[in-house]
C-alpha cells in the first residue's frame, strides 16, 4: 500500500464532521482510553519509539552490542563529504526518480484514457493490467531476472529472432543497463495502479463538459491537454508525489534484482543503508541510521516543495 | 463514417490494447505454465506449453523445499497481524469518528502520520528494539510490526465509512441504554463489514508480499515467510528454474484466488486509499 501524503478530509466528510459537532455528547475518558489504548500502544512501541531511536542513533556510533558513542555531527560529514558510494547511490536514487515519476504518471494516465474511450473488453483488460500491482516484488523480482537473461530471457530472444542479435544484452549484468531494466520492471509493476486511479479520476468529471467539447469540434489532443488534464490537475500531484516518495525509498525490487550491481550501478540510498548496517561488518547503526535521516529530511523537504509549487490554490468548479 | 473504416483507424489502438495485455498478463502464465514442467524441460525450450503436466512438483515443493513451513509461517504472521490490526484500527476509527473530545485532531494526525514515514527511518531501530524486547526473529514480533505497519492505513480507510454512518441510529441506541462498547459492537461493526472486508483483503495482499521487515528481522530457515523462502531457494538453487517456478505459483495463487473473486472491491479500495 502506498502511504498517504495529503491527510486532510475530502469535502464530504467535513460535512459528516460538521454533523457530528453537534452532538452533545462527550464520552468519559475511560471509554476513550478504552477505545483508543491498544492502536497508542502499538503505536508508540513500533512507529513513535523507533523513529526516535533512529535519531538517536544518527549521532552515535552504534556498536554491536549496543554501546552508543556520541560522535554529533560526525556521521553526517562522513557521508556528505567523504563517501563516494553514498553519492552514487543519490544520483541512482535520483535518475530512478525523476525518470520513473513522470513516465509512470502519463504512462498511467495514457493507459487510463486508452480504457476510457470505450474499447471492445474494457473490464477485463482493466482487470489484467492491474495484475502487477498485487504480485510481491520477490515474485515480480524473479520473474524478470530470467526474462532479463542473456541466455534465454524473452528479451534477447525476441531481439535475436529479429536479427538484433548484436543488441542481445546482459541486461542486468552489465552497468549501463543494469538501472534502466531495473527501471523498467518496477514501472511495468506500477502502471497499473496510477491507472486505475486515473480511471476513476476520469469516471469522475462531468459529461457535460466533454460533450460540450465534442460539440466545439474539439479534437483528442485539444481535449486532453486544454481540459482532461487541468481537470485531473488534483489526482495528477497527488499521484505524482505517491510515485515520487516510493521511488526515492525504493529497496525491495533492486535488492531482489540485482542486490546494488554490478560495481554500484543500482545501488540506491535504501539498499545502501542495509547494506551498511547489515551487510558489511561494519557492525555500526549509527552511519546508516544518518543516511535514513538524511534522505528522510530530504524526501519531506521535496514534498514540500512539490506540494506548493503544483497544488493548484483555487479548485476549479464543476 | 462507416464502420469498417473506424476499425482500420483504430488498429494502432487495439494493437496496443493486445501488446500490453500480453505484457502484463503473459509472464505470468509463463510462470504458470513452467510450474508444471521440469527443469530439464524448461532448459530443452523455455517457451514451450507443458506436455506432460508435473503436478508432482507442486507435492515436491511442499514437502521436500521446506515451501510448507514458509508458507504456515506467513499464514500465522499475516492472519494475526491482519486480525489485530482490523480490530485495534476498527476501535480507534470508531472512536475517532464518534466522539468529540479535545485530544482527537492530535490523535488522529499522529496516527494517520505513521502512513507518511519510510520504513528505513524505522527498521534499523526495530531491529535493536525487537531484540531489547526479545522479538527478534519470532513470528510474534513480525506480526506486530505488521500491525503497526498498516495500522495508519487501516484507520484512515474505516474512519471515512464510520463517519458516514447517520448519527441518528447512535442517538437511539444511546436512548436504547446502549453502552459505549455495545454501540461499537452491535452497530459500528456489523454496518461497517463491507470496509472492514476491504481493509481486511488490502491488509492480507500488501503484507504478504511484505519483504523488507522480513529480511531484516527474521534470520532462521524455520521462520522465514514465503517471500524470504523464494529467495533463499533462489539463492542456494538458481538453476532449478522449474522448482522456483513451482514456488512463485504457490506465492502467487492464493493472491490470484483472492484477486478473481474480489477484484472489483480490491481495485476500488487501492483507488480509495490513493485518493485523498
Amino acid at each position: 500500500m502506498p502511504p498517504a501524503l495529503d491527510t486532510r478530509r475530502p469535502g464530504d466528510r467535513n460535512a459528516a464532521s460538521r454533523q457530528r459537532a453537534t452532538d452533545g455528547w462527550r464520552p468519559p475518558i475511560a471509554t476513550l482510553a478504552l477505545f483508543l489504548a491498544p492502536a497508542i500502544l502499538v503505536y508508540v512501541g513500533f512507529t513513535a519509539y523507533p523513529v526516535v531511536r533512529t535519531f538517536y542513533n544518527s549521532v552515535h556510533l552504534v556498536g554491536p552490542n549496543g554501546a552508543a558513542e556520541f560522535v554529533g555531527t560526525g556521521n553526517f560529514s562522513t557521508a556528505l563529504f567523504a563517501d563516494p558510494v553514498f553519492w552514487t547511490a543519490v544520483r541512482n536514487t535520483a535518475i530512478f526518480t525523476v525518470v520513473g515519476t513522470t513516465v509512470d504518471v502519463f504512462g498511467g494516465l495514457l493507459l487510463a484514457l486508452c480504457l476510457f474511450i470505450k474499447v471492445p473488453f474494457t473490464r477485463s483488460l482493466r482487470v489484467i493490467w492491474f495484475l502487477p500491482v498485487l504480485m510481491s516484488y520477490v515474485v515480480v523480482g524473479i520473474i524478470w531476472v530470467w526474462i532479463y537473461d542473456y541466455e534465454w530471457g524473452v528479451v534477447n530472444l525476441l531481439l535475436r529472432a529479429i536479427g538484433l542479435g548484436t543488441l542481445a544484452h546482459s541486461w542486468l549484468g552489465s552497468p549501463d543497463t543494469a538501472l534502466w531494466a531495473v527501471m523498467a520492471t518496477h514501472l511495468w509493476k506500477w502502471l497499473g495502479f496510477n491507472m486505475i486511479v486515473f480511471l476513476a479520476a476520469l469516471h469522475a468529471l462531468p459529461a457535460e463538459v466533454l460533450g460540450a467539447a465534442e460539440l466545439d469540434n474539439c479534437g483528442w489532443l485539444a481535449k486532453l491537454v486544454y481540459i482532461i488534464i487541468p481537470m485531473l490537475r488534483p489526482t495528477l500531484v497527488n499521484l505524482m508525489v505517491l510515485s515520487f516518495v516510493g521511488k526515492m525509498m525504493i529497496f525491495d525490487l533492486v535488492w531482489i534484482m540485482t542486490q546494488g550491481g554490478p560495481l554500484w550501478a543500482t545501488e540506491t540510498v535504501s539498499t545502501y543503508v542495509y547494506k551498511r548496517a547489515f551487510d558489511w561488518n561494519t557492525f555500526d547503526l549509527g552511519y546508516p541510521s544518518a543516511v535514513a535521516v538524511l534522505w528522510f529530511l530530504i524526501i519531506i523537504a521535496f514534498v514540500v516543495v512539490m506540494s506548493l509549487l503544483l497544488r493548484q490554490r483555487d479548485r476549479l468548479e464543476f | 463514417m462507416r464502420p469498417w473504416f473506424d476499425y482500420i483507424r483504430r488498429t494502432p489502438l487495439l494493437l496496443f490494447l493486445l501488446g500490453y495485455t500480453v505484457l502484463t498478463g503473459g509472464p505470468f502464465l509463463w510462470v504458470a505454465s513452467m510450474s508444471l514442467r521440469t527443469t530439464a524441460e524448461i532448459f530443452a525450450d523455455p517457451y514451450a506449453l507443458p506436455g506432460h503436466l508435473h503436478w508432482e512438483k507442486f507435492a515436491d515443493a511442499w514437502m521436500q523445499s521446506n515451501y510448507s513451513t514458509y508458507f504456515w509461517n506467513s499464514t500465522i504472521a499475516v492472519g494475526s497481524a491482519v486480525a489485530i490490526v482490523t480490530v485495534v484500527g476498527a476501535m480507534t476509527a470508531h472512536c475517532l469518528a464518534r466522539y468529540q473530545f479535545r485530544a482527537r485532531r492530535i490523535v488522529r494526525f499522529v496516527i494517520l502520520s505513521g502512513l507518511v514515514l519510510p520504513p528505513q527511518m524505522l527498521i534499523l531501530s526495530l531491529f535493536q528494539i525487537l531484540l531489547d524486547y526479545h522479538l527478534y526473529d519470532t513470528l510474534p514480533g513480525l506480526a506486530l510490526v505488521y500491525v503497526a505497519s498498516q495500522l495508519g492505513m487501516t484507520v484512515y480507510l474505516l474512519e471515512g465509512f464510520f463517519a458516514q454512518i447517520p448519527q441518528d441510529l447512535f442517538d437511539a441506541a444511546r436512548m436504547d441504554g446502549y453502552s459505549d462498547f455495545e454501540i461499537f459492537w452491535r452497530i459500528t461493526l456489523p454496518i461497517g463489514v463491507p470496509a472492514i472486508f476491504t481493509t481486511v483483503i488490502l491488509n492480507f495482499v500488501t503484507l504478504w508480499n511484505e519483504f523488507l521487515y522480513a529480511v531484516v528481522l527474521m534470520t532462521d530457515d524455520d521462520k522465514r515467510t514465503l517471500p524470504l523462502g523464494i529467495m533463499h531457494f533462489m539463492g542456494s538453487h538458481q538453476l532449478d528454474v522449474g522448482m522456483l517456478a513451482t514456488g512463485l505459483m504457490i506465492a502467487i495463487i492464493p493472491i490470484a484466488l483472492i484477486y478473481a473473486l474480489f477484484s472489483e472491491t480490491m481495485i476500488r479500495g487501492m483507488s480509495a486509499g490513493a485518493v485523498r
